[in-house]
């Protein structure tokens, strides 16, 4: 039992992580229509630049704190340069355009920081672990990206439901030329919300480097995790973002813990080991399927 | 059979806070050109796109030949026999002329799972493209990408392709609009020729077009309808006269 | 039709060199070339089979390398078999493994058709941003699944000990083998080129350019949306069959998602909604990478940046710019 809490809190760490990814990138998708596959670059720029910071001061949260202004900063460079170009464009061109910054990325922090991955230290004061209950320890780090997560979802929550800038983020994705004509700077609406989106990916990205080995490519398996997210969830939608993120978090996290045990139950142990683990790799994209075949749109679509 | 080929009854349908149909009820007569009339903004292509079967109704019916369609695919009614113009043309802007009629007759004969043979030189397309062409004028252009063709051409080849599956319903959304006055003479003389053969829905904002084309009429302001009545008693009608013709229409 | 008869040219002197490519190659005496060769035929039928799909009908898939891999993986578990002399599997019959290119490429064909069948009747229930994640999503679906099968190698893949069979011909001479790969590219192309324009084409590329027209005239083309996506994912499938050949080694790497993002490139540089741009466009790519490489190993550096530059301003490829005429329609 302790075993499952554990995992289950392993679990929400993915799906925090996940969230964090898929809050911005759902907000480019449903509010800009433009599919951007770099997204996972700012994710490993965040790691990238944090881990060195973090590294040449000794202080974890001066790496924060280069990690999220150099993700966003790139953001609204490339929204800015490249993406503001595409948005009347079909979704083939984004797409082809995205992959070419992802080339770029990858291969410049290769050039950059070299071929060798980076590692990035738990900082002490977030070091060891708790006793969450009797005879469960978890390690004080993760609990703190939990806790992260959570705050960064009640403050985004906030600032679409109660602030002028989120009203007109949601009206901008409703109806651009409305909008214009109310006379805010779409443009500059635009790019601020892409460089928020590029941030909370950053965020991610630094908060994964003490979990995760920080190198080259490192964006594009949580930028594919993130998609079965969006799916499920729904394209443009906070809350589709949310319940997918911790869906999906889950369902990969206990997959991959228990369903070897429990096909060691039903049959002998060599099938066992290899059909749980090819079926653990493959839950979540079963668990879009389903989702798909109930919802085509995902569980909470934006309303279009 | 009745003589109504299409019976709409309290439809109704939002979007949001607006009120698009509005508890709108009305029928159309076999045989009929049949105009559908309000200002801008009143409900006219909402309403086509739920008789096409584009969008579905909030609630209400629509019945076509005796038959409950009101939540049956767009595509399925297309084989019952209902054909449409969009108001914004819809044609495919990158086959040729020849192709884009091609393609709406292939549509209305049977399946399309013939992988090999060149579609211009299947059978059916051989027998029908040319009259196809030729009754909206377009023989000569059937090589032309549909994209270089002029406004009044493209509203042509789509009227065109509404025509080849010989439906019994056309339903035309302001075929006219946009269109010089040589192209709006043009179609309303097919339309003319057309009077008779089939039934026709016409939503036209030009009403010397409506009075010389239509039998009846249908007034729809704010998504309701709020006068259905032979084209003679409309000309003659304050309300709509109030409602519509005094806005300097 | 001045552009017609250039476009023609091109095409058959592009063709002619192809075929004579071999003999100017063994002449000048850089074998190498044969085999890379090779590569670019097999690379450009799989961007062949994708531009189906891209070009023709605006369906986006990202996941076309997934069945670039299962064909090629459908060679190697058979090779793999046959070397082991132990069947696939006894129950409900016995398979037993074949190094016959006779069987197993046409079965790599069958199979990879069989998964896009399964895939795309599930992703084409969607349109749009949601179909290109989706495609994505289950071709990293097979390659993960692939990577967590220890049977055939996992991660490290399996390695052939040689080429396929088959009579008459000897694979393992890399001229017979480029032969191979040429006569199944323009076999391919003729029956793409036939596709495009028969009835069924004409619906898939009406699809592509105006769905709600498709529907108003009373066609519902998801089945054959669906049918191009077999035959698409079928293309494919005889590329990864070719592929395995000619580099006598699979992996999960053939799956990598930056692998269809290749072929997209591909196809965009040659030249989308055409037959011949996307052979055009693999060529381009790999000999660029080929060159580039030589002279820095971050050319990606440089090719990405490139490739923005492409689709912002050059959206009609290469094969646009040298035939002239217009894309999307040949
Ligand atoms: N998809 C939609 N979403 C929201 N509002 C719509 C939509 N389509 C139409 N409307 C609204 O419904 C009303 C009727 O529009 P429409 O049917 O196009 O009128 P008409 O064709 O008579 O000019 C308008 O107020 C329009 O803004
Ligand atoms: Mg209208």
């Amino acid at each position: 039992m302790l075993l499952v809490i554990e995992q289950f809190l392993n679990g929400l760490q993915l799906g925090i992580t996940l969230f964090l990814m898929s809050a911005g990138l759902t907000l480019v998708f449903g509010i800009m229509q433009v599919i951007n596959l770099a997204h996972g670059s700012f994710y490993m720029i965040g790691a990238y630049v944090g881990a060195t910071v973090a590294a040449a001061s000794g202080s974890f949260l001066l790496g924060v704190a280069a990690a999220l202004p150099a993700a966003a900063l790139c953001g609204m460079v490339v929204e800015f340069v490249v993406l503001r170009r595409l948005y009347e464009r079909e979704h083939l061109d984004q797409v082809l355009a995205t992959f070419g910054l992802i080339m770029f990325f990858n291969e410049l922090t290769r050039i950059i920081w070299g071929r060798q991955p980076l590692f990035m230290e738990v900082p002490l004061w977030l070091g060891g672990s708790v006793e969450l209950l009797p005879g469960l320890v978890y390690p004080v780090y993760r609990l703190a990206v939990i806790g992260v997560g959570l705050a960064v979802a009640v403050s985004l929550w906030a600032l679409f439901a109660k602030t002028r800038l989120g009203m007109q983020i949601r009206a901008g994705g409703v109806n651009r030329k409305m909008v214009g004509a109310l006379g805010v700077n779409i443009k500059l609406l635009y790019t601020l919300v892409f460089g928020l989106g590029t941030l909370l990916a950053g965020l991610a990205g630094v908060m994964a480097g003490p979990i995760l080995a920080v190198e080259s490519g490192m964006g594009e398996s949580i930028l594919i995790l993130t998609f079965v997210v969006i799916v499920i969830g729904g394209i443009g939608s906070i809350r589709g973002a949310v319940a997918g993120a911790v869906l999906v978090g889950l369902v990969d996290t206990l997959g991959r813990a228990f369903l070897p045990a429990v096909f060691r139950m039903l049959f002998d142990s060599s099938t066992a080991d290899s059909v749980a683990s090819s079926l653990a790799s493959m839950a979540i994209y079963i668990l879009m399927a389903a989702v798909l075949v109930v919802k085509p749109k995902g569980l909470f679509p934006a309303h279009s | 059979m009745n003589d109504k080929i299409m019976e709409v009854k309290g439809l109704n349908k939002a979007f949001g806070a607006v009120t698009a149909t509005n508890d709108l009820s009305f029928g159309i007569d076999r045989g009929h050109v049949h105009a559908l009339i309000g200002p801008n903004g009143a409900g006219k292509t909402t309403l086509v796109n739920q008789l096409t079967g584009d969008i579905f109704p909030d609630s209400g019916k629509i019945i076509y030949n005796s038959q409950d369609i009101t939540r049956l695919k767009d595509y399925r009614r297309a084989h019952l026999g209902i054909a449409r113009s969009f108001q914004i043309t819809h044609i495919f802007e990158n086959l040729t002329v020849g192709e884009n009629m091609a393609l709406s007759i292939c549509a209305h004969s049977g399946h399309n799972f013939h992988f090999w043979r060149h579609s211009l030189r299947s059978g059916i397309v051989k027998e029908k493209l040319e009259g196809a062409l030729g009754r909206v004028d377009l023989a000569h252009r059937r090589h032309l990408k549909a994209s270089h063709l002029s406004h009044g051409e493209k509203r042509q080849l789509e009227v065109g392709m509404a025509l080849t599956g010989d439906p019994e319903l056309l339903i035309l959304d302001e075929p006219m609009a946009g269109m010089g006055p040589g192209g709006t003479i043009e179609l309303s003389k097919l339309i003319e020729k057309l009077k008779g053969t089939l039934t026709i829905l016409l939503v036209e904002h030009d009403m010397d077009v409506v009075f010389s084309l239509a039998d009846m009429v249908t007034v729809l302001v704010y998504g309701e309808a709020i006068l259905t009545a032979p084209v003679d008693q409309v000309r003659k009608n304050r309300r709509v006269q109030q409602a519509y013709l005094g806005d300097g229409w | 039709m001045t552009s017609t008869l250039r476009k023609n040219s091109i095409v058959a002197s592009g063709g002619l060199l192809l075929v004579i490519l071999p003999i100017l190659v063994s002449w000048s005496g850089h074998d190498y070339y044969i085999s890379l060769f090779s590569r670019i035929l097999i690379y450009g039928l799989a961007a062949v089979s994708l531009d189906l799909l891209l070009g023709f009908s605006g369906m986006i898939s990202l996941g076309h390398a997934a069945y670039v891999g299962i064909g090629a993986y459908v060679v190697a578990i058979f090779f793999h078999h046959a070397s082991e002399m132990e069947p696939l599997f006894t129950w409900p019959f016995v398979l037993e493994g074949s190094e016959n290119g006779l069987l197993v490429l046409p079965l790599a064909v069958l199979i990879s058709a069989l998964f896009a069948l399964v895939i795309g009747s599930l992703c084409l229930r969607t349109r749009g941003m949601h179909f290109i994640m989706i495609t994505l999503a289950f071709a990293q679906m097979l390659y993960y699944f692939f990577v967590s099968l220890e049977k055939y190698g996992g991660d490290d893949g399996l390695s052939l000990y040689s080429r396929s069979s088959i009579p008459g011909m000897d694979l393992g001479n890399d001229i017979h083998f480029y032969y191979l790969c040429l006569g199944s590219l323009l076999v391919f192309i003729f029956v793409a080129r036939r596709l495009v324009y028969s009835r069924f084409g004409l619906i898939v590329r009406g699809c592509s350019n105006n769905e709600r027209r498709i529907r108003a005239l009373g066609i519902n083309s998801y089945s054959y949306r669906l049918a191009l996506f077999v035959i698409a994912g079928a293309g494919a499938g005889l590329a990864g069959g070719l592929l395995a050949n000619q580099t006598e080694y699979v992996s999960p790497g053939l799956m990598h998602w930056t692998l269809s993002g290749e072929l997209m490139v591909m196809v965009l540089l040659g030249g989308l909604g055409t037959l011949f741009g996307p052979v055009l466009g693999a060529a381009v790519f790999l000999l660029v990478e080929e060159n580039l490489a030589m002279y820095t190993e971050h050319w990606m550096v440089y090719m990405g940046p490139f490739l923005v530059l492409v689709v912002i301003f050059a959206k009609r490829g290469l094969f646009g710019l040298v035939a002239g005429g217009e894309n999307g329609n040949e």
